[in-house]
């Protein structure tokens, strides 16, 4: 029973999808019912499970999960089936409840039940629409999105990739959903194709994750080769990883080691780690924020999904983790340098979604399991919240853009400030996210995930990860605070923001259950050490249940828990008192070249990937190669056939065949006739006197010669 | 058995000669035609001449000159028939100015 | 129904020319009737092969449904046809697309009785290469494919465009394009009829299946008779795989042979590269499959190196290439290299370790390429000639911001360009996955290095797949609304429905065969492991 729930977890979004586009596509209101509806049905199903997980004693020795016969390999078969973990439980229970908060969020932030616009085209965001009221006044109002049921669509379908990749018993489903996962952000990063921006955004995503997943498919074919399957049951059983430790592969690393490697570089891609981190700001262009929210919560979560899930492949080899604690590590302090300095309220959100990505692969890298387990939950959560939030915040202000005319960038946080007034459900459950990622002691879900990051790396002796991810966490509590300051606090910096009014209940109402986890989730975490062992770590005994041998729960350790509320609190206070007092984007201190144009790497990235791939293939493959060297040795050929021909036809047929065989003949029978018909003179008497003159002469001859 | 068989085909030659003459020199078509003529005759008394002179036995001589008489009266015949049709057309004898079918 | 049963295979082979030979006989004006006649009559093959699939007796081992009647004693030729699993799915294949290619060509009306008649008599020529099981008859039906499509080329082919060949010297694209495929075409067959000849002179036979019951088919006994020169028994079996490999390899086209690919696909009518890209280039490959594999495997396995260069060079170039182009159409042409790319590298790791598990995997990765490219392939350029039948252009510069107006159309290019690109969920990946896993497993397990590297370094041309795919889409349908389409004279028209009917079924099998491909792999596999124990 349950592993049929399991099963069909992922088939409500797709159905809704083809629903959707084959027969539903003009009608918005039963559009978004069939996906909202589809979201639900999902949700209902993995509660259901997730109750029943809770339920089970000793849940990750008794998973859940059944498998089919999908490919004839030779005399065997490539199977693949669902499986429920406590690992993929917990996952499936944020996957479930974001994903319909996104739903129900969509409908509210595509301005349901608005007129439609004016101007509004398909393929551009909607540009408002001209009402009047009562009296005969006219107001500029939001539109509805153009392209309303499409949007359900593809959310559906991301929906289904989602699913199915947290539900899959196997590598190859999961790089299924990967997959559909990354068409769907390239569809809804480039949803306003009429913009260049999201155009470009759209194909840089979907190319810099590729990068990402051709790697990671020769992981799976290395990995599939080496242990004939790819089912977790098979490859992590400890006989199997055995076997992988020991084989050397290349580089002398060992075959575990290798494709570890080849698998989290995949990771490195969707997860937007450095350096393939570039794609995820840019993807910021998709309708603001769901899909902006989609790929910093919720897609984006699947890369470190994916390395958790495969830790105790990755935990065989020391190279491996230490580069993972390593980029982990990198990224998660490189980004939240850029962070600082950016001014768009999103793309706060997007870099800071790459460090915090970083921490859980550093966590990961250090061996801390659980730890990034934890993290990544409690991160999707508040950073749904957070984009969400943002969003509100966006549409909050493009309501102020429009009714008061002034073209002001909607998204500009220093075109902000005093939205608090003005929006205060998005404001307080904006700050409980914003508290929430900086680590805000004790209440926030990101303080306790943090925390025991922090207590992991430490206790396992890794400072220098440690120190790193401290000083990224300083960061992280900074311009978080940087960005509630601007966006909430103060006054209004723009006719706009003071006109900005609150977003409808489809919008907030997701915005406060979020805010509810984002509180409330850290709770299931709390170390033992804090509660004084009266409840325990449930989160740490539940997912580190997966593992074959569940990791130890670390004792209490000052230094880090001291860290933990000196960079959070330090943080937040350093950005309130620095932004306090700032007005314009010219005062801001941070407002370096180096950090807005984000260490230059676009610009370094075309130059040595981009413009080489544009030469090669306008310049070299197809034109110079095909053309001038393959087809001119074609056409030499062709040419010298020719050049044969003609000699043959000019010095051998022309005069030996022609002149002197054909021709020759004809000529010297035309000659000799011509010299003959002299004789014929039609005399008769001439002929005479010739044929006697003969007569005469063999007369004479036979009289001669017989003498 | 006074004239000897030499007087004949003396006789015979000259005959001979003369027609031969006629048909190379003349150029009139009926003088060709008399040249002919002459001609055969005179292939007739040798014919004659031999029978009597070699073997007077065999009738083959006599035939033979029977069979040119009847041939020679065929030719003047056709001939004089061919030469009054040429006439006729051309309003000519001269055999050199018969050209049709010259190249 | 025994007679029927007996001769299946021949009543699929030689009904087009029946159906041809009918469609000349149809007066000539009414174009309707010769459309529907030639439709109506090519989804007969497809029924008899249904049929033939549903009798087929999968993993049984040899032939089935053979058909054999001396025809030319002398040498010891016959005509003899069979299918096993390799054959039959290219024979579903054949007979699949033919009917679509034909529902495509209904815009076709300038010299309409001659076109069907010729796309007819491609289909035998097609289905005899995948049927026969004598060598001379296979090569009969391999150039007898030619004639049509050298003439479907040459004058149904885009009137506009010239080509220059050298300095100065400039021909219609067409004429240079139809003299190229057939050119070299012909070449590689002068090889191949040499290297059939001197089968069938060493071993007094040309049957295939007594071929491959005998491995020793050229040994020092027979080999006196074919030897001339003297030279060793290894040369000779060498120059004579080289000989079938080159003429495979144009045809397949693998890199560096591959240049008349694009510009007979891009000058051919629609159907026509339809039919090039869904049939003709699965010839090449079969000819590895059938001939090449099972005749000369110690030759394969040596050579498997450079063939699985090759592979990857198309592969990578091809996807290069692709992303190069500014002519919608020559990209897709050019995207063809690329998928058989891998179609070769699955047959050299395949080569190298027939029998094994990689090399199985690899060789049903390979054989479902075939299939899929076929679709994929087929669907693309059937789109590129839909949007190509409005606008009269194919360059990428004069699209942009097609969505907005042609929303179905843009769907469903969205959709096939997906199954082409390789996206899970779709046919292709399943193939493509095969296949670098085959060659992997066989780097891995034989073990031989070299193809990891290669495999490797295809995945190159698998990312930049990516990249000319999206170039295809971001350039025809993204973009702001595009005002020249829009409106007036110039107004595109969205796909009609007898061109969504063209693109169904072709879209149907992309999504089942990616979401349970095991109908279809089932009896490749089995076939796989009954030829290449």
């Amino acid at each position: 029973m349950t592993n049929w729930i399991i099963w069909l977890l992922p088939l409500p979004p797709l159905l809704s999808f083809f629903l959707i586009i084959l027969f539903t596509n003009k009608n918005r209101p039963l559009s978004h019912g069939i996906a909202v509806g589809a979201a639900g049905l999902s949700w209902l199903g993995s509660m259901i499970v997730f109750v029943r997980a809770l339920g089970t004693e000793e849940f990750g020795k008794h998973v859940f999960g059944s498998a089919i016969n999908w490919l004839p390999t030779g005399t065997s078969w490539l199977t693949v089936g669902v499986r429920i973990d406590p690992l993929s439980a917990a996952v499936v229970f944020f996957v479930a409840w974001t994903v319909l908060m996104i739903f129900i969020y969509s409908i509210g932030y595509h301005n349901f039940g608005q007129p439609a616009g004016d101007h509004d085209i398909k393929g551009l965001p909607p540009h408002g629409a001209t009402v009047a009221d009562d009296h005969g006044h006219k107001h500029s109002v939001p539109s509805i999105e153009p392209m309303y049921a499409r949007f359900f669509a593809f959310i559906s379908l991301f929906a289904f990739g989602m699913y199915t990749l947290v539900v899959s018993d196997n590598l190859l489903t999961l790089f299924v959903g990967w997959e559909i996962m990354g068409l769907c952000s390239y569809l809804l990063i480039g949803f306003w194709y009429g913009k260049k921006s999201a155009r470009d955004a759209a194909v840089k995503a979907f190319m810099t994750t590729r990068v990402g997943d051709v790697f990671m498919l020769l992981g799976i074919a290395f990995l599939y080769s080496a242990t004939g399957s790819l089912s977790y049951n098979v490859i992590f059983d400890p006989g199997v990883l055995q076997t992988l430790a020991s084989r050397p592969a290349f580089l002398g690393l060992s075959a575990a080691g290798v494709i570890g490697l080849l698998l989290f570089i995949g990771t490195i891609g969707k997860s937007a780690q450095w350096p393939l981190h570039i794609w995820l700001p840019d993807a910021m262009e998709g309708p603001t924020p769901v899909s902006a929210m989609i790929h910093a919560a919720t897609m984006v979560s699947a890369g470190v999904y994916m390395v958790i899930r495969m830790f105790p492949l990755l935990s065989l080899d020391a190279h491996t983790l230490t580069f993972v604690a390593f980029i982990g590590s990198f990224t998660a302090l490189f980004a939240a340098t850029i962070a600082v300095a950016q001014n768009d309220i999103k793309k706060v959100l997007a870099y800071s979604t790459i460090s915090q990505l970083g921490f859980m692969i550093a966590a990961l890298g250090t061996g801390a399991y659980v730890a990034a387990a934890f993290h990544l939950v409690t991160h999707a959560f508040f950073k749904a919240l957070l984009f969400l939030g943002s969003g509100s915040v966006i549409h909050g202000m493009e309501h102020g853009v429009l009714h008061t005319g002034e073209h002001v960038d909607a998204q500009d946080m220093f075109n902000m400030g005093g939205l608090r007034r003005k929006m205060p459900i998005t404001f307080w459950t904006f700050l409980i996210g914003g508290f929430a990622l900086s680590g805000f002691p004790v209440l926030t879900a990101g303080f306790w995930s943090k925390d025991e990051i922090f207590a992991e790396a430490f206790g396992t002796g890794h400072l220098l990860v440690f120190i790193v991810l401290a000083i990224a966490a300083f960061l992280t509590a900074f311009y978080t605070m940087r960005q509630i300051t601007l966006t909430f606090f103060g006054e209004p910096r723009t006719k706009a923001a003071e006109h900005a009014s609150e977003t409808p209940w489809t919008m907030t109402v997701p915005l406060i259950v979020l805010a509810v986890f984002a509180v409330g989730y850290g709770w299931v975490g709390m170390p033992g050490w804090f509660t004084g062992g009266l409840i325990p770590n449930w989160f740490h005994e539940f997912v580190g249940g997966t593992l074959s041998q569940p990791p130890e729960t670390l004792p209490f350790l000052g230094v880090p828990v001291a860290t933990s509320l000196f960079v959070a609190l330090g943080g937040l206070l350093f950005g309130w008192l620095v932004y306090r007092k700032v007005e314009s984007a010219e005062k801001d201190f941070l407002q370096i070249p180096l950090l807005k144009n984000k260490y230059y790497f676009d610009e370094v990235y075309a130059f040595l990937f981009v413009k080489p791939a544009y030469w090669i293939s306008e310049t070299f493959s197809s034109v110079f190669m095909d053309r001038k060297v393959i087809d001119g040795f074609l056409h030499s050929v062709a040419r010298f056939s020719l050049f044969l021909g003609n000699a043959f036809r000019n010095y051998f047929d022309k005069p030996f065949i022609n002149g002197l065989i054909g021709d020759g003949t004809g000529a010297a029978v035309k000659a000799s006739g011509s010299g003959l018909r002299k004789i014929q003179a039609g005399r008769i008497q001439y002929y005479m006197v010739v044929s006697i003159a003969i007569l005469v002469i063999f007369a004479l001859l036979v009289y001669f010669l017989r003498a | 058995m006074s004239i000897p068989l030499s007087w004949y085909l003396i006789l015979a030659a000259v005959l001979f000669c003369i027609g031969l003459y006629g048909v190379l020199a003349r150029k009139n078509a009926i003088a060709i035609l008399l040249g002919v003529e002459l001609m055969l005759n005179a292939v007739n008394i040798n014919l004659v001449a031999f029978w009597r002179y070699l073997d007077p036995a065999q009738m083959g001589g006599q035939v033979f000159a029977v069979i040119v008489l009847a041939v020679a009266a065929a030719e003047v015949a056709v001939g004089l028939a061919l030469i009054i049709s040429v006439y006729r057309r051309r309003k000519t004898l001269v055999a050199d100015e018969i050209d049709l079918m010259k190249w | 129904m025994e007679f029927f049963t007996s001769h299946l295979l021949s009543f699929i082979l030689f009904f087009p020319v029946l159906a041809a030979v009918i469609v000349l006989l149809l007066p000539k004006g009414n174009l309707k009737v010769i459309r529907w006649t030639a439709f109506g009559l090519s989804l007969v093959p497809f029924a008899l092969t249904i049929y033939l699939w549903t009798q087929f007796q999968a993993g049984q081992p040899g032939f089935q449904f053979e058909d054999q009647v001396n025809w030319y004693t002398a040498i010891n030729s016959s005509y003899h046809v069979g299918v096993d699993g390799l054959s039959l799915t290219m024979v579903l294949l054949t007979t699949l697309l033919t009917p679509v290619a034909l529902l495509a060509s209904f815009s076709v009306s300038d010299r309409l009785k001659p076109y069907m008649f010729l796309f007819l008599l491609l289909e035998t020529g097609m289905l005899g290469v995948f049927l026969s099981l004598d060598l001379l008859v296979f090569f009969v039906f391999w150039e007898v494919g030619l004639v049509p499509m050298y003439f479907l080329i040459n004058q149904w082919g885009s009137e506009k465009g010239e080509r220059e060949i050298w300095k100065g010297v400039k021909v219609q694209a067409r004429n240079y394009a139809s003299l190229k495929f057939i050119i070299f075409t012909m070449a590689g067959s002068l090889g191949l009829l040499l290297a059939i000849q001197m089968i069938g002179v060493a071993t007094g036979s040309f049957d295939l299946v007594g071929l491959f019951s005998n491995p020793n088919w050229l040994n020092s006994d027979n080999l006196r008779l074919v030897n001339l020169l003297g030279l060793p028994l290894g040369t000779v079996k060498a120059i004579a795989f080289w000989a079938f490999v080159i003429a495979f390899a144009i045809k397949v086209p693998v890199w560096p042979f591959h240049t008349w690919l694009p510009d007979a696909h891009t000058e051919a009518p629609t159907a026509g590269s339809m039919i090039l890209a869904g049939v003709l280039l699965k010839l090449g490959a079969y000819g590895f499959l059938r001939l090449v594999l099972p005749l000369f495997p110690a030759e394969s396995s040596r050579y498997a190196g450079w063939l699985a260069f090759l592979a990857v060079m198309a592969i990578v170039f091809g996807a290069f290439s692709a992303y190069g182009q500014k002519d919608f159409k020559r990209l897709v042409a050019y995207s063809s290299v690329n998928h058989m790319g891998f179609v070769l590298l699955g047959i050299a790791a395949a080569a190298r370790a027939a029998g094994t598990l990689d090399g199985t995997i690899a060789m049903n990765g390979a054989i479902l390429q075939m299939f899929n490219h076929g679709l994929s392939a087929a669907g693309m350029f059937f789109l590129v000639g839909v949007i190509y039948e409005r606008t009269h252009t194919r360059n990428l510069d004069d699209f942009g911001g097609l969505f907005p107006l042609v929303p179905i159309y843009g769907g469903i290019l969205i959709f096939t360009s997906m199954a082409s690109l390789g996206l899970p969920g779709l046919n292709g990946f399943v193939s493509e996955f095969l296949v670098v896993r085959g060659a992997f497993g066989v780097g891995l397990n034989v073990p031989w290095q070299p193809i990891i590297v290669y495999t490797s370094i295809a995945m190159l041309g698998l990312l930049f797949t990516g990249a000319y795919i999206l170039k295809g889409i971001k350039s025809v349908l993204h973009g702001p609304v595009n005002e020249h389409w829009a409106h007036g004279e110039h107004k595109l028209t969205e796909i009609n429905a007898r061109e969504i009917a063209v693109m169904a079924p072709l879209m149907a099998l992309i999504l089942v065969i990616g979401i349970y491909p095991a109908w279809i792999l089932d009896v490749i596999n089995k076939a796989v492991m009954t030829v290449f124990h």
